[in-house]
């Protein structure tokens, strides 16, 4: 029977399974072993729980044409020249302070800082910005794995630490527009691929508003026990 | 969370996707309890150069977090006085604009069809040498062709240096759209180009068709230095304009002219002060004024009397519309003040016969003795650089279609770049495989610009297009390859742009920011492309060539080298008491196989000539020797050798300012300055107008209408035009109207003044974009629907974004320098 520690070291777990996987998607073209996977049961079992299906698409195209298929899709939606969603956040919320939205805005500034203040940076391979949508959501990851290995080692205040960590992020970052960027995609995407991850990453992030919520309230309850 | 499992099943067995965004591993001090992600500010200041314009101004930039906030004047330049232009101060939109190119992208649709995919720059690099290898292996490198608009100092070194190591001449630039004429005009009689106004030193300053207050060649160095002598010293300053700029309206007087007339009233000014003996003798041992090499001064003050007898101040009048009364007056006050300046720009040089005009100013300045004295048009002084350099290919060779049509200009010496796709497309002299332009929209900037889209566009002419770029514009919408350049605020360069005071000043440009995105410098490019192809570049990187040339630039390398330059930006010699009468310089004309040609009174080194002995050199004579005048020595000035005006163009010319020249003379071109009117203009019909073209002093031709603090200041054009000529076609300010000629019709809106001469119309050259971002076209380029990456767009005030009058003049060349004629168009207006 799974104590309350390991359904939190569990719960840790998945939800950074979640933010890997997406920010592997938004990160830059599908490669064909992660179409492959996203081809198997197992995920085609994910996607129809939340009532999203991409089976039509990888039965009536070859993996190769798919391949080549999202990689111009993900040029013309996320990378222009054009009328194309930054993945940044820093272009998509309000301006603040006076100054305009631009590329390497203050939000840029602020996750970079964030990230830094956990003891990560960007990749010197990794081609986009401290805000691109792929970063956040790896970051979130990140966070999430060292918060399961808190629990794994019996460090409720690390692990209490870092779930109220995740959510100043969330709250400061995430749910600030990645809701909004997703309806976007939707609205522009002519792939399935796109449209149906972009519901996905859109039900994941608002859900994780209420888990968050919940968790931190579990924490709480836990310190005050303790205490 | 069914997902989750899922999701940790895919990431457990790896996705394939090659990157990681983030680096490092999450730690936390005190457990996480004091977790702030709020550090203290701080504002670094990092000397660098500017880019935005042709001036290259060295500047200081602010970064904080990383991020750059701020641009401004470096307080320690002598060029610029710590100043920075409006253009300069939001280099930073250059950087951060949202519609910037950040990847390589490969085109996947027809050229035009606006479909890409996005690629590495392994693939992109790859690519690139699988074209270009296999033209070098066969001996044929010129079928690569290569044209940029702004490349200079270490940005056009390292670029030459690596097309001299590929084997490819076939090198095109921009210059013939911009000034060439000027320099063609100047070479002819100096040998040098680029004159500067010794504003600092002046006590009168007459120009003609420069807008030196708003935007200029070298408009910070020279425009604080003319308002400084204007107001702290009275120095009066007239303005010949066909319009009214800002220049003219802060001028003494701004003098309305006739569109094509200022080498005319040059040569009124020169009847007068010639027939008034208001002249000066000094300069004139070093003139040339008939075909005599060794006329003496009075044969000379006769030959130019003659010259002129025609060009009377009435004359003038009758052609320019400037009052005879008021033509005399100004050229009395030029000849009798201590000093004074004679500035020429583009609209006295982009007419027919433009180098012709120019030639006028320099006879004016060099008959008063204000050619290189303190206070007159002196030689631009730049700083000299060494630098690194890789041996040329033992294949080196380039295709003839850089310098206009056959028999299109006499002496194209900076080439004929509007010409060059047209060129291309006749196919006469060969066409290129691959073409890739660099910092370079040919297909908005030429004449006729829509005819260079469409050869662009046209895959039967070239096969393979690259763009180095930063934005998507007219040009790159019909590449093959295009590649994100680095913004100038991300890389590195030594700088050598004109001081304005004579004294030669070194900067260097340097990163502020690390590039967005996937951007590279085309300085790294090269090396990497090299290596490639299959031959290795003397320097590793751009930085690596800036830093070498600072360890090896005399005086920059005493100072401290890179390590200085990085610090300071900036370096001049403390002791350099500013550079004034070059060619007053004795020579020894003792050295071996240095003889006098009695002819031109030229010394020259047979030796160094390559001739087999001295009585073959004798016999043939300096003007005879082929390649003779690389061997020049020194003038014979009264007996003395002096450096005088040395032959270092492609003109071969004695050490004389040939005001009578046998180069012109032999192409059927006048030997002296004179009055040559416009075919186009002779030959108008009643209703027809001149149309003019102009620049903003917030714009670049160009490169900066997707910078929004500028669109927001200015973004529409609409056309100048006297109310006298409006009334004549009924129109009023602000009506709609067309302008028309046998290439099209644009529209754009009237805007009826006093400020500019009648029989003419007058639009910038800046506007019309049809991409280039949400704020110079209005789209988010290349599709319908607005920047909806960028919520500030919401905020734009303007729907105007203008037209483009490119599209209506023709590609037209002064038959002298091969320059582009932008002021010369006849067109026709009517309300719309």
């Amino acid at each position: 029977m799974a104590t309350p520690r390991n359904d939190m070291q569990n719960m840790a777990i998945a939800r950074a399974n979640v933010y890997g996987l997406l920010a592997n998607i938004f990160r830059e073209e599908p490669s064909k072993t992660l179409l492959t996977k996203l081809a198997g049961r197992e995920f085609s079992n994910a996607l129809n729980a939340h009532s999203l299906s991409l089976d039509d698409v990888f039965e009536s195209t070859p993996c190769e044409q798919l391949a080549e298929d999202l990689a111009l899709e993900y040029t013309r939606l996320f990378i222009g020249p054009g009328s194309h969603i930054s993945p940044n956040e820093s272009m998509h919320t309000e301006a603040r302070f006076g100054e305009p939205n631009a590329l390497w805005g203050h939000q840029t500034v602020a996750v970079a800082k964030f990230m830094a203040a956990a003891g990560l940076k960007i990749e010197e391979s990794f081609s986009g910005m401290p805000d691109h949508l792929s970063a956040e959501f790896e970051f979130m990851q990140q966070l999430l794995l060292k918060e399961a290995e808190a629990w794994s080692d019996a460090d409720q205040e690390l692990a209490s630490n870092i779930l109220k960590i995740q959510n100043r992020f969330y709250q400061e970052h995430l749910s600030q527009w990645v809701s909004n960027f997703c309806d976007k995609v939707i609205e522009m995407t002519d792939h399935p691929f796109y449209r149906q991850f972009s519901k996905v990453t859109k039900d994941f992030v608002e859900f994780e508003q209420e888990t968050l919520r919940e968790l931190i309230c579990e924490v709480e309850d836990a310190d005050r026990l303790s205490a | 969370m069914a997902l989750a499992g899922a999701s940790g099943a895919a990431l457990a067995v790896g996705t394939g996707q090659p990157n990681k965004a983030l680096a490092g591993n999450v730690t936390f001090k005190n457990g996480g309890r004091d977790f702030s992600p709020i550090t203290g500010k701080e504002r670094q200041a990092i000397p660098t150069a500017c880019w935005q314009c042709v001036t290259r101004d060295s500047m200081m930039g602010y970064v904080e977090d990383g991020r750059l906030v701020k641009l401004e004047g470096h307080p320690d330049s002598i060029r610029t006085l710590g100043k920075l232009c409006a253009k300069g101060q939001a280099g930073v939109n250059q950087v951060y604009f949202p519609d910037r190119i950040l990847h390589p992208l490969k085109r996947v649709g027809k050229r035009g069809e606006h479909k890409w995919k996005r690629i590495s720059w392994d693939e992109a690099l790859d690519l690139i040498a699988s074209k270009l290898k296999p033209l070098r292996d066969a001996g044929t490198p010129e079928l690569f062709m290569y044209q940029y608009g702004r490349h200079k100092a270490s940005q056009a070194a390292t670029m030459y240096d690596f097309m001299a190591a590929y084997g490819t001449k076939t090198i095109g630039n921009h210059t013939s759209v911009c000034e060439a004429a000027k320099w063609v005009g100047q070479e002819s009689l100096w040998g040098g180009m680029y004159d500067n106004w010794d504003y600092d030193k002046t006590d009168f300053v007459v120009n003609f068709g420069s807008n030196q207050f708003e935007t200029h060649t070298n408009h910070i160095p020279t425009s604080q230095r003319l308002i400084r002598a204007m107001v702290d010293r009275g120095v009066p300053l007239y303005t010949f304009d066909v319009r009214l700029s800002n220049t003219a309206a802060k001028s003494t007087e701004w003098v309305p002219i006739n569109p094509g007339h200022d080498g005319l009233v040059m040569l009124a000014m020169i009847n007068v002060i010639m027939n008034e003996g208001l002249f000066r003798k000094d300069h004139f041992k070093f003139m040339r004024v008939t075909p005599d090499y060794h006329a003496t001064t009075d044969q000379k003050i006769a030959a130019i009397k003659k010259e002129v007898a025609k060009f009377t101040p009435e004359f003038a009048e009758q052609r320019s519309g400037v009052p005879a009364a008021k033509i005399k007056e100004i050229a009395r006050g030029f000849a009798k003040a201590k000093s004074a300046c004679l500035v020429t720009y583009r609209g006295t040089v982009m007419h027919y016969h433009g180098a012709d005009q120019e030639r006028a100013a320099m006879l004016l300045a060099a008959i008063t003795n204000n050619l290189d004295t303190p206070g007159g048009r002196v030689m631009g002084v730049g700083a000299g650089w060494k630098a690194p350099s890789t041996p040329a290919a033992k294949v080196h060779k380039g295709l003839h279609v850089k310098d206009g049509f056959p028999n299109e200009a006499a002496f194209p010496t900076h080439h004929v770049s509007h010409q060059v796709l047209p060129v291309i497309k006749d196919g006469h002299a060969g066409r290129p495989k691959v073409y890739w332009w660099s910092c370079y929209n040919p297909g908005y900037i030429n004449g006729d610009n829509n005819e260079w889209q469409s050869i662009l566009k046209d895959e039967s002419i070239m096969p393979f297009l690259i763009t180095s770029t930063i934005t998507y514009d007219e040009s790159s919408q019909f590449a093959d390859l295009i590649l994100p350049d680095v913004t100038y605020l991300e890389r590195w360069d030594w700088e050598d742009m004109v001081s304005g005071n004579q004294i030669a000043e070194f900067y260097i440009r340097q990163p502020l920011v690390k590039p967005l995105g996937e951007a590279r410098c085309q300085g790294d490019v090269w090396p990497e492309l090299a290596k490639r192809i299959g031959f290795k570049l003397a320097w590793k990187d751009k930085k690596d060539f800036v830093r070498r040339s600072c360890e090896m630039t005399p005086g920059v390398k005493e100072a401290g080298g890179f390590d200085y330059m990085v610090k300071k930006g900036v370096w001049h010699d403390p002791n350099d008491k500013g550079n004034y009468g070059f060619y007053n310089k004795k020579v020894n004309v003792s050295g071996d196989g240095v003889i006098l040609d009695k002819k031109t009174g030229v010394y020259w080194n047979w030796k160094k000539a390559g001739v087999a002995n001295e009585t073959a050199a004798q016999k043939a004579g300096y003007l005879g020797t082929k390649g003779a005048k690389k061997a020049y020595v020194a003038q014979n000035i009264n007996g003395t050798p002096l450096s005088a005006y040395a032959p270092n163009t492609k003109f071969t010319k004695s050490g004389l300012l040939d005001f009578y020249s046998d180069n012109f003379k032999s192409k059927g071109l006048p030997a002296f300055p004179t009055y040559t009117p416009t075919p186009e203009h002779e030959a108008m019909a009643k209703d027809e107008l001149i149309m003019t073209t102009y620049k903003v002093s917030v714009h670049s031709h160009s490169r900066t209408t997707h910078c929004k603090w500028l669109a927001e200041i200015k973004h529409d054009n609409p056309g100048w035009i006297n109310a006298k000529t409006a009334a004549e076609r009924g129109i009023k300010d602000g009506d709609s109207i067309k302008v028309s000629n046998k290439l099209g019709t644009i529209t754009t809106t009237a805007y009826v003044t006093e400020g500019i001469v009648p029989g003419v119309i007058a639009i910038s050259h800046h506007f019309g974009r049809e991409h280039s971002g949400i704020y110079g076209s209005g789209k988010s380029n290349p599709f319908n629907g607005g920047a909806s990456s960028d919520p500030d767009a919401k905020n734009m005030t303007w729907k105007k974004h203008g037209v483009h009058p490119n599209a209506i003049i023709p590609n037209s060349s002064d038959p002298i320098s091969g320059t582009q004629r932008w002021m010369d168009t006849v067109v026709r207006v009517a309300k719309a």
